[in-house]
């Protein structure tokens, strides 16, 4: 980094001695850095030089505009926080005690944290997650790229590959090696390259359709990838796992099942809208009469605003005459 | 019964059946003596004196048959003497029993020791207790400390990795980097001072410069030190609107009425950091020439010359690759059919998965570019080949600014800042470089489907400039040296390796003349 401190030193008594010329005369050629190899030589992570980690949508007063609206009106639909606390075991029996005997289902479910040691395989063959997902439904799954991986496995399945569609892929990417998201443990010595980034599973159960189904979901809003910030830190699960699901559906009903320990001091908080099931969540008031109750209140949808449909990406509208 | 014997040879009962005394009875008896200070004695004396011993041995094999298993390597002698007695075998837990019984007394007296231990902390205060709950952490147990000592030993990668990754910076020449300032109010500063012209910056007027330093300090040391883009503000532009979504790509750039940027460096500071980069290449050339740590990769890695790009026009579906040989990587982009209308030709999954991949690579690293539903039938196509995923690469697509790019509908139902490339393993290759690089490409998106260049620098790292690697369904601006690229879009063929150029010489003569005769057939 050292000739980062001393180029400006040496420029200025460059341009002082040619202050006569009166200006700073601009180079001959656009200037591209090269990050891997700044990684090489200083240490310092290709992802700390994206310039909009802060403010994604930086540049775009739309966008930061629809972010903002959107963001109040999932905060005024929203069932209260609900915390399950419960053992990983006891999870398969309970969920199916929602199913069958409680009847309630969720439009929204999303499994799994930035930990490793997680039970999601398990998990999903123990349950009949079609019937605790609605249809159509929108199923996220976090894991590390290895447990990612080892779910291709369900797409040889035919029941679940019938079921549920894999839509996209996310990534979430932590800001260093110091962040608590680091993956450092899943770094066997066979990796050919230092993992840096935890994968997601989108996928939709159901029929939905991009063009017309604007009253479920909201495409495009959210991209699929996001990285760490200083506002991420606080929590065992960073918020924007929950924002690109709430973003994407118009759906109230969301449900996060985390099948694994996170540890006392990394304590899952509880999320307006959302019912957290994990053996660490920090409240445990789960009551399903309450949580229909609440969801009677705020109503399954976001209703449809015009301010949000003006503004939100649209595909484009396909000429019928021609 | 000798006490000291029988500690002795529970202590040391490794030591005595291992090499050099390896059981040797008469040996055995010097370093106890040794060690029990007998005083040193004639011949005559040492001969008794190790019969006793004998008779010692065998006095505690009486009491505790099977403590020990003698050989004898005498020739004859039906009873063992003590010359020619080795020790095969030494049951430690039967001696210690026998230890144990003969001092039960003492064992006795160093119990109650626990029960007053005990009593002394139930003397502590409450308050003490409490805060020595603090100091230990919420979930103290030794469990803990144990497990961050193996967390610890866990992390500590083999030498091989740090030397591996300091080659890697001697062998990586230094590039320029500038940093990109991120600060609005510094855009907004110099966009009324820079003279602009034909969509480029010229330059930045000094005096006029000094004054915006008043308002905005910091100003001009920034300008002089990182990059900037200043707005090219055109009649049409509406402020309010903000960033256009292609920014320097846009093709509407005369009515386009969001904001475009225009990047500007001084040329001094380019001046500047390009001779601060060359220094530092210079200095580490000395270096990379006496090479010590030539692990993984040949031994004359610094002095033996990169070869030539080589390329071959083909269509990769119908070619031979067995004219190509062996490579230790190959790096895969194919037009993967994912149902969308793109500007060009895409091939059947069929056609891809059906590819003779495993004439390539006997074992090595295939990188696999793939995007959407391509992702699943890539990992499966990396297993049907023999591969193993172990890695799965992120290229995070930048704009003009630095910033990832999240608008303009580029995904079906989220928009996509990132691609990914699959990286699979073949057999156990004792030959890589493992973990220079992250799994992680920052940089910016270029014509439709072109690749980062950062990945050519990452593969070299990581098996050396001479291991021959293969782009497949490359273009012309993939050929670099070092890498033979084959595709339907390269022009021409270029070989340089010999034994390549003849097999392929060989590969067109029987297409020609198959050719032929099919025609001929006709």
């Amino acid at each position: 980094m050292s000739h980062d401190r001393t180029a400006p030193k040496n420029s200025i008594e460059h341009s002082r001695k040619r202050k006569s010329n009166a200006s700073l005369k601009a180079a001959a050629h656009l200037h591209n850095n090269n990050y891997t190899d700044h990684y090489i030589h200083t240490g310092a992570l290709p992802q700390k030089n994206v310039r909009n980690t802060d403010n994604p949508v930086e540049g775009y007063p739309n966008l930061q505009k629809l972010f903002r609206l959107k963001e109040k009106q999932i905060a005024n639909h929203s069932s209260a926080p609900y915390g399950c606390r419960l053992d990983i075991d006891e999870m398969v029996p309970t969920l199916k005690n929602w199913i069958h005997n409680e009847k309630i289902v969720f439009d929204v479910v999303m499994i799994g944290c930035l930990t490793d040691n997680q039970f999601i395989y398990p998990l999903l063959t123990g349950l009949p997650i079609d019937k605790l997902i609605s249809k159509p439904g929108f199923l996220f799954i976090w894991g590390s790229a290895q447990k990612i991986n080892e779910l291709t496995r369900l797409l040889q399945n035919d029941g679940w590959a019938k079921k549920f569609r894999k839509s996209e892929e996310l990534v979430f990417i932590p800001i260093d090696k110091k962040s608590p998201f680091y993956p450092g443990l899943d770094n066997d010595d066979q990796v050919l390259f230092e993992k840096m980034q935890w994968h997601c599973w989108m996928c939709i159960t159901g029929t939905v359709r991009r063009a017309t189904d604007g009253h479920l979901i909201h495409c495009n809003v959210d991209t699929d990838l996001s990285i760490e910030t200083e506002s991420t830190r606080k929590s065992a699960i960073p918020s924007h796992l929950y924002k690109v699901a709430e973003n994407f559906s118009t759906a109230t009903r969301r449900l996060h099942i985390i099948p694994a320990r996170t540890g006392t001091e990394t304590p899952v908080k509880v999320r307006p809208g959302w019912v957290i099931m994990s053996p660490d969540v920090m409240l445990n008031n789960f009551d399903s009469k309450r949580y229909r109750e609440d969801i009677n209140k705020v109503g399954a949808h976001l209703p449809i605003r015009n301010e949000i449909e003006l503004l939100r990406p649209k595909s484009p509208v396909q000429k019928r005459n021609s | 019964m000798n006490m000291q014997l029988i500690t002795y040879l529970i202590e040391n009962h490794a030591a005595l059946l291992n090499p050099p005394i390896s059981g040797d009875l008469a040996n055995i008896y010097i370093l106890f003596a040794s060690t029990s200070k007998h005083e040193s004695a004639g011949m005559k004396q040492q001969e008794a004196k190790l019969a006793a011993f004998w008779k010692e041995l065998k006095d505690i094999a009486d009491l505790c048959p099977g403590c020990f298993i003698f050989a004898s390597t005498g020739y004859g002698s039906a009873a063992l003497s003590s010359r020619d007695v080795t020790v095969e075998y030494i049951d430690i837990q039967a001696l210690r029993m026998i230890r144990d019984s003969m001092i039960s007394t003492p064992a006795e007296v160093a119990r109650p020791v626990r029960p007053l231990g005990r009593e002394s902390s139930e003397e502590l205060a409450l308050s003490d207790r409490l805060l020595s709950v603090l100091d230990s952490d919420a979930a103290a147990t030794p469990n803990k400390r144990v497990l961050a000592k193996l967390e610890h030993f866990l992390s500590v990668k083999p030498a091989s990795y740090r030397l591996g990754h300091e080659r890697a910076q001697k062998f990586t020449p230094h590039s320029k980097f500038i940093p990109i300032c991120g600060n609005r109010s510094h855009t907004n500063a110099l966009a009324s001072i820079a003279s602009i012209a034909g969509n480029r910056v010229l330059s930045l007027d000094w005096n006029q410069l000094a004054g915006a330093d008043q308002s905005t300090p910091g100003l001009s040391r920034c300008v002089q030190s990182k990059i900037h883009h200043i707005p090219n503000l055109k009649p049409q532009t509406d402020k309010t609107l903000g960033d256009c979504s292609y920014l320097d790509t846009c093709h509407k750039l005369s009515t386009c009425r969001y904001m475009h940027y225009l990047q500007y460096v001084p040329e001094s500071l380019v001046q500047s950091v390009a001779a601060r980069s060359r220094e530092l290449n210079d200095a580490e050339s000395d270096s990379k020439s006496i090479c010590l740590y030539t692990r993984n990769l040949c031994c004359s890695v610094a002095s033996k010359s990169v070869l030539p790009a080589q390329w071959i026009q083909c269509d990769v579906r119908k070619f031979d690759f067995s004219v190509l040989g062996q490579f230790s990587v190959v790096v895969a982009d194919p037009a993967w059919n994912i149902r969308m209308n793109l500007p060009y030709g895409t091939c059947n999954d069929s056609e891809l998965t059906d590819l003779p991949l495993e004439l390539l690579q006997r074992e090595g690293v295939l990188f696999l570019w793939v995007t959407g539903r391509a992702i699943e039938v890539g990992k499966e196509s990396l297993r049907k080949w023999g591969y193993e995923v172990c890695n799965q690469i992120s290229w995070v697509k930048t704009n003009q600014l630095g910033r990832t790019i999240v608008t303009g509908r580029t995904g079906h139902w989220l928009n996509h800042s990132k691609e990914q490339l699959l990286v699979g393993l073949k057999g156990q290759p004792e030959w890589l470089n493992r973990q220079c690089d992250v799994d992680l490409i920052v940089s910016g998106s270029r014509e439709t489907s072109r690749k980062p260049d950062e990945l050519y620098e990452m593969i070299e790292r990581m098996v050396g400039p001479h291991a021959r690697k293969l782009e497949i369904f490359g273009r012309d601006h993939n050929t670099r040296p070092g890498w033979f690229t084959i595709g339907n879009q390269l022009t021409g063929d270029s070989l340089c390796e010999p034994d390549v150029q003849r097999k392929y010489r060989q590969f067109l003569h029987t297409q020609r003349t198959s050719y032929g005769c099919s025609s001929v057939a006709a």
